[in-house]
């Protein structure tokens, strides 16, 4: 292999950007390479040039009008900006302000869970414990039949009993 | 970064215009220089350096002075150059053709070095070396353009560049490698004819004026 495909790509590096084994090779190599040391020097001469001939290309131009232009600019970016986030933050103030028009409404339908846990516990705990101090069961026997009849503020109630519609 | 750049900094924070128009005066060539050799436009680099300004502006709060102020500004401009250059992308039909295959066996020429010389100050008098020079850089693909002028004239390192364009250092080096060569392949013709026009005026004039290199005596 060509040594100088190796070290080609390397030329132009400043010190310290190779590994110190590689930058060792490649100052052995260019002592030893005129084609090398040659695009080494082209490297360098371009390095300088670059930046010297854009400096010139913006040295030949009128910037007399340059800051003007961009302290003007400065006012109207800003708005843009502070329109951007207003607009960015719309979503997030609609959602507040929604909340806040539906205060009650949000209110009861954060709530609505936790009310219809607390009814199934008072339910499951009115089952468990029987008939609550206004309600009584009575057990009803007439002429060799019974039921079960819980009296209630709204009237008795049969719950089972013998007059269940027959057939069922 | 220059001494007064955090005063005037400073007092540009404070809403002082002047201030933060001083620190535009001072670095809006520079800004406009590596604009220019990314997009190759002069009204293009003009709006996009404008707009670096603008936004460095926007932004002062936040600059802590971990790094110069124009390392700041200057990255802030080849950003938005590199993505006005995304936009205005169309097809890679405006790109130069490649350059035939590097021959490396014929080696080097350091036609550049030898034919244009490398001593800025004395050459860059000439106007025509820099039109030569930004002329060339525009024929250069996107890719080979963006990063000879992030190294060259914004002065990145090797992983500067490699975190900037997203690529690994291998690449890094490769590309600089090809891109220099264009380079060289572009100006050939110039240097070429340059030296020799150099070589008849030292003839006639009896004295060597072909441009030597920095230390040469």
């Amino acid at each position: 292999m060509n040594p100088c495909l190796r070290f080609a790509p390397m030329i132009g590096a400043r010190p310290g950007e190779l590994p110190d084994g590689d930058a060792r090779a490649l100052a052995d190599h260019l002592a030893a390479c005129p084609a090398c040391m040659a695009r080494a020097a082209d490297a360098d001469a371009l390095a300088g040039l670059l930046s010297e001939s854009l400096l010139a290309e913006a040295n030949a131009r009128d910037f007399s009008t340059f800051s003007d232009e961009v302290l003007a600019k400065i006012p109207s970016y800003r708005e843009a900006a502070a329109g951007r986030r207003g607009t960015s933050n719309r979503p997030a103030d609609g959602l507040w302000s929604w909340i806040r028009h539906h205060r009650l409404a949000t209110a009861l339908g954060t709530l609505a869970p936790a009310l219809a846990a607390l009814a199934l516990v008072v339910y499951v705990d009115r089952g468990r414990g029987g008939p609550g101090p206004d309600d009584v069961l009575v057990q009803v026997t007439a002429e060799g039949g019974s039921a079960t009849v819980l009296e209630t503020s709204d009237g008795p109630v049969v719950l089972f009993g013998d007059d269940e519609p027959a057939g069922t | 970064m220059e001494a007064d750049d955090l005063a005037l900094i400073s007092r540009a924070k404070a809403g002082e215009a002047e201030a933060f128009r001083a620190l535009v005066v001072r670095y809006q060539r520079k800004v406009y220089a590596v604009a220019l050799g990314i997009v190759k436009d002069r009204d293009l680099a003009w709006d996009v350096s404008q707009e670096a300004f603008v936004r460095v502006h926007a932004h002062l709060a936040d600059f802590k002075g971990e790094s110069s102020f124009s390392t700041w500004v200057l990255r802030i401009g080849s950003h938005l150059a590199i993505d006005a250059l995304r936009r205005e992308r169309t097809s890679s039909k405006e790109e130069l053709e490649e350059v035939g295959d590097l021959d490396l066996a014929a080696g080097g020429e350091g036609i550049l070095a030898t034919g244009l010389g490398n001593d800025p100050q004395q050459n860059l008098l000439r106007r025509e070396l820099a039109t030569q020079m930004t002329q060339a850089l525009a024929q250069l693909p996107e890719k080979h353009r963006t990063i000879l002028v992030l190294r060259e004239v914004e002065g990145l390192s090797y992983e500067e560049l490699s975190e900037r364009l997203e690529i690994p250092k291998g690449t890094v080096m490769s590309r600089l490698f090809h891109a220099r060569t264009k380079m060289q392949a572009l100006l050939r013709r110039y240097a070429g004819i340059k030296a020799a026009d150099d070589d008849q005026a030292a003839a006639s004039a009896g004295r060597g004026l072909v441009p030597r290199r920095r230390g040469d005596s």
